[in-house]
């Protein structure tokens, strides 16, 4: 053995000496170990370096993936540049800590296709960076809300738009992007031009239930979509022309299926016709799809329409209901029978062209036309996607027992349940607004103030160490409002002289009279003198993310509250029953921001029911003990008011509608910041219009809720 | 070039503005005028009540004075001040004094955002007794009997500091105004900008599309304003993309996904 050799070999036990040290037995459980040394050591030092130092962490966890890691990494240096080995490495250890080793060794093994994607990035455009802005661009098109998600597979259920997680089927990420755009446009556009009317998916399933059938129906109803956004979208028309298939076959093909379906490309054509035409084209070659165009499941859309229809007719009956109520004249709205003999009518405005639109809804009753909710308005303009028109039977009263949230009778707690204490300290009674009776009960509700047990305080600072960005922005804009300065006029001393005092003083002074000594402006931060009451649900429905949002939300605002000077007091509300309902201290007003409010506010925990009115009574009163010339009630929720025993529906609402008027009277402002999507229904009733906030993500609500107070309070 | 002064009590509106009424306002308006109620106009920025205001000026041939509150208005800036002359004092009316007084219309913009001290001045002319108290002249001046006082206020406004007090809000006749319906609308934006038929269709669409943002992203849709301004560039000759950038979605958002939704969504009409 030369020198030479004998030098490598002693070098190459050296390196296994040294991994087996981190990885222990078994980097020996692996086949060829031998090569795989030998190719390590013709790695770079700084190569080599990397991987026993990575190595050893992955060991942490786990020696068998480590010992993978070793196997693959002179593989993964020969195939990519380091700083992308290090990407590799990042991406298997997410693998391992969110799926599992089987599937962290599946990605590690795929060294050529993680290549691949790293090659691709710079092209590639991800549904994470384009769904906010598709979102807006969705919805500003109009029609019903349509969720947009990634999936594997691309198409609509007619409730959600499914588009794959990235693109990078042309060399721009900005041409990857546009077709984004454009596969949600041409989605959308199937949701807005009746490709899915009731109609038409009983005739496909009943008559064309076939994957051949469907394939033909889906490139049909794009030639017919084409022609309404050739009308309505020019531009987006020319983006549709500009990506579809260049292939000559392709575009030939395209061509003969356009000629030979041209009587769709007609204002009046609907999908109806597009089935009709069907059988045309059973003889013909299939053209592939555009890359704009997504697939169609018939039974994913079915399962989504059936259920939508179902709850939609029960929700407009209902509303319908509740306006022949309320515009039946007074002394017959007893009245059953008259109220249902109200005549209601729709008519759908001149739309026609097959689009439906709920700008041109309107609806009479006895032949007086009536203003109708955004919400009524969203939810006809829904039912015309799905019909094309208002159905008939919709007009119809609802069968009665049908209310899900009827007035019911109000039972105390039964009796089983013991009285608690009312001599303990911290325990109060309150009445409640009872809407069927219309006048309160009195002293119905008995409520305890509890303190939150403390809990772990690494969810404060991994709170912020997770805004900290966001949390910066926040103190900035916070800091801002603070340094809005306002001249003070007529001060005794001050930065500049006030002309208007002097004019005045020097007036006085000609009349004979007292002058005047305050003459000077002042530019000064004028003092805020804002108390504001945070109530936070503690219900059990907000177990999960909504808690952890809560809890969030609480953190940052402290944080940019300690800035504003403010005054405020944090508690949350929960209970059981009327007589169990509860408020729990996390932070009062005399209180500063301390450990033990950090520890509670971690502490904070979902528990039972929302009755809210309590709540807003007790907390309510608190605030207006403060000397504040501004007094704020911020409610955060997820939900509407629900309790034990018939605390729900009309009775809950009108309740907390009655507590929140109380408390106007007295002075104190009330908003609600909601991630419930449903609270359009009752929050302006309850609120009244511009005083609440829908968050439509959970993950946004900390953001949001420090920018609405600030704009709250400046 | 020599700009012209108009005093307030020249300030005749002399040529018709155009105005196209949607439902019973001027009626309304008319019979509140004659009945000597005061008149508070609600709804959005830009949906018009400014050009309601100056019709009705003209429509009834009286001056109007319009006063634009602002967070540092005070009394004295609406009732009046000393000021001094060659030694002498001389009382100078303010805007509303001097409506009050010759029996003009007297529009305060965006009351809320006056100080709330300012607001509480109006009380006494705006119920039976039509009465201007002018402290430092310790005088009491009652209104003619052509005075109108109109208020608007904008109540979208989320602030609890800028809300109307109730005591004040309940001493008016209320219009409410909100965006016109779309054919209305296609006429304004004709009519203001100049634009053919089919542009101001597709501009008043793009208005009711931003207005599916309002809640989601975007405070308030583009106004009949913006789609007027929109529309005037466009008469100019600059690109309808460009003119719906300029003056609609920079004037909406600084948000860049907002941003970037409204202007593929102005793309995709034009």
């Amino acid at each position: 053995m030369s020198n030479q050799s004998r030098q490598n070999l002693l070098y190459r036990i050296r390196i296994q000496k040294d991994l087996e040290k981190v990885v222990g037995p078994a980097l020996n459980r692996l086949p060829n170990l031998d090569t795989i040394i030998s190719m390590i050591a013709n790695l770079s030092d700084p190569q080599q370096v990397f991987i026993s130092h990575w190595a050893g962490l992955i060991a942490d966890s786990n020696t068998e993936l480590a010992a993978h890691f070793i196997s693959f990494a002179p593989k993964a240096f020969d195939t990519m540049v380091d700083a992308d080995v290090q990407k590799w490495v990042d991406l298997f250890l997410k693998k391992y800590d969110n799926h599992g080793l089987g599937k962290a060794i599946t990605l590690l093994e795929d060294i050529s296709g993680f290549a691949i994607d790293q090659e691709n990035k710079g092209v590639r455009c991800s549904l994470q960076q384009t769904s906010l802005f598709l979102q807006h661009f969705i919805r500003g098109l109009g029609g019903r809300e349509l969720k947009i998600s990634g999936n594997d597979e691309t198409y609509t259920n007619t409730e959600g738009l499914f588009l794959p997680e990235s693109i990078s089927l042309f060399p721009q990420p900005k041409q990857n992007f546009t077709i984004y755009k454009l596969t949600a446009a041409h989605l959308w556009a199937q949701t807005w031009y009746g490709t899915w009317r009731i109609q038409v998916l009983e005739k496909l399933t009943a008559e064309y239930n076939d994957q051949k059938s469907l394939n033909i129906f889906n490139r049909l109803e794009s030639i017919r979509l084409n022609y309404f956004i050739a009308r309505d979208f020019p531009g987006l028309s020319r983006e549709f022309s500009e990506f579809e298939n260049r292939d000559p076959k392709v575009v030939a093909l395209w061509k003969l299926w356009q000629d030979r379906a041209n009587g769709l490309r007609s204002p009046t054509a609907t999908a109806v016709d597009t089935i009709e035409n069907i059988h045309h084209f059973l003889d013909i070659d299939l053209p592939v799809l555009q890359p704009y165009q997504g697939e169609i499941f018939l039974d994913r859309i079915r399962e989504t329409m059936l259920s939508r229809i179902e709850q939609e007719q029960i929700a407009f009956q209902k509303s319908l209901d509740k306006l022949r109520d309320d515009n039946a004249p007074k002394d017959e709205a007893d009245d059953d029978d008259f109220v249902a003999k109200q005549m209601l009518e729709v008519s759908d405005g001149d739309s026609g062209e097959g689009e439906p639109s709920e700008t041109n809804f309107q609806l009479t009753l006895d032949g007086q036309p009536i203003e109708l909710s955004d919400d009524l308005k969203n939810l006809a303009g829904s039912i015309m996607q799905d019909f094309g028109e208002i159905p008939d039977q919709y007009m119809d009263p609802m069968e009665q027992g049908e209310y899900s949230d009827a007035l019911l009778a109000q039972n105390g707690e039964s009796e089983g349940d013991t009285d608690p204490d009312l001599n303990e300290t911290g325990t109060f009674q309150y009445d409640e607004w009872d809407c069927t009776r219309q006048r309160f009960r009195e002293d119905f509700c008995t409520l305890r103030e509890l303190v939150v047990p403390p809990g772990d305080e690494s969810f404060i600072s991994d709170t912020l160490e997770k805004y900290h960005g966001a949390l910066r922005v926040i103190k900035k804009c916070f800091e801002a409002v603070l340094g809005e300065s306002r001249p003070q006029r007529r001060q005794p001393d001050g930065d500049d002289i006030d002309l208007d005092a002097i004019v005045n003083a020097h007036v006085d002074m000609t009349l004979g009279k007292d002058m005047s000594d305050h003459l000077y402006t002042k530019y000064r931060n004028q003092e805020r003198n804002v108390a504001v009451m945070f109530m936070v649900d503690m219900s059990g429905s907000t177990l999960g993310w909504v808690n952890n949002a809560e809890r969030e939300s609480l953190v940052l605002l402290c944080e940019a509250l300690q800035l504003l000077g403010d005054r405020y007091a944090i508690y949350g509300f929960s209970g059981r029953t009327n007589k169990r309902c509860e408020v729990y201290s996390i932070k009062d007003f005399k209180e500063n921001y301390s450990l033990e409010v950090r520890q509670r506010i971690s502490g904070i925990r979902p528990k039972a029911y929302t009755r809210m009115g309590v709540a807003i009574r007790h907390l309510g009163q608190m605030l207006q003990k403060t000397h504040a010339r501004t007094k704020l009630l911020i409610t955060l929720s997820d939900g509407r008011p629900e309790d034990y025993g018939g605390y729900k529906g009309q009775y809950g609402i009108e309740d907390t509608r009655h507590a929140l008027l109380e408390m106007k009277q007295s002075g104190v402002h009330a908003f609600c910041i909601t991630i419930d999507s449903e609270a359009q229904e009752y929050l302006p009733h309850m609120y009244g219009t511009a005083n609440y906030a829908v968050i439509d993500e959970v993950e946004k609500l900390p953001l949001k809720v420090a920018d609405i107070y600030r704009r709250l309070t400046t | 070039m020599s700009k012209t002064t108009i005093k307030n009590e020249q300030n005749f509106i002399k040529n018709k503005p155009y105005y196209e009424p949607v439902g019973d306002e001027v009626a309304i308006f008319t019979a509140a005028y004659e009945n000597q109620l005061p008149i508070l106009l609600k709804g959005p920025t830009g949906c018009g009540k400014t050009r309601f205001i100056e019709y009705m000026a003209w429509h009834l041939k009286l001056p109007m004075v319009t006063v634009a509150c602002h967070d540092d208005l005070t009394a004295s800036d609406l009732i009046g001040r000393y000021l001094i002359k060659g030694g002498e004092t001389v009382w100078i009316d303010g805007p509303l004094t001097s409506a009050v007084r010759h029996g003009y219309i007297c529009y305060l913009d965006e009351i809320v955002e006056a100080r709330k001290d300012t607001s509480v001045v109006i009380h006494p002319l705006c119920d039976g007794r039509r009465l201007l108290p002018i402290e430092k002249l310790g005088e009491l001046l009652e209104a003619l009997s052509s005075f109108c006082l109109a208020i608007s206020y904008n109540p979208g406004y989320q602030s609890v500091l800028k809300d109307l007090k109730q005591s004040t809000r309940q001493r008016f006749v209320a219009l409410e105004f909100d965006y016109p319906n779309a054919a209305i609308e296609e006429a304004i934006v004709i009519k203001e900008s100049g634009i053919d038929e089919s542009m101001a269709h597709k501009l008043v669409k793009l208005g009711h599309m931003t207005r599916n943002l309002k809640g989601n992203g975007l405070e308030e849709g583009a106004s009949t304003r913006l789609l007027v301004n929109a529309g005037k560039l466009i008469h100019s000759k600059v690109a309808p993309v460009h003119a719906v950038d300029t003056a609609i979605s920079q004037a909406l958002t600084d948000e860049p996904d907002m941003f970037q939704a409204v202007h593929e969504l102005s793309r995709s009409i034009f």
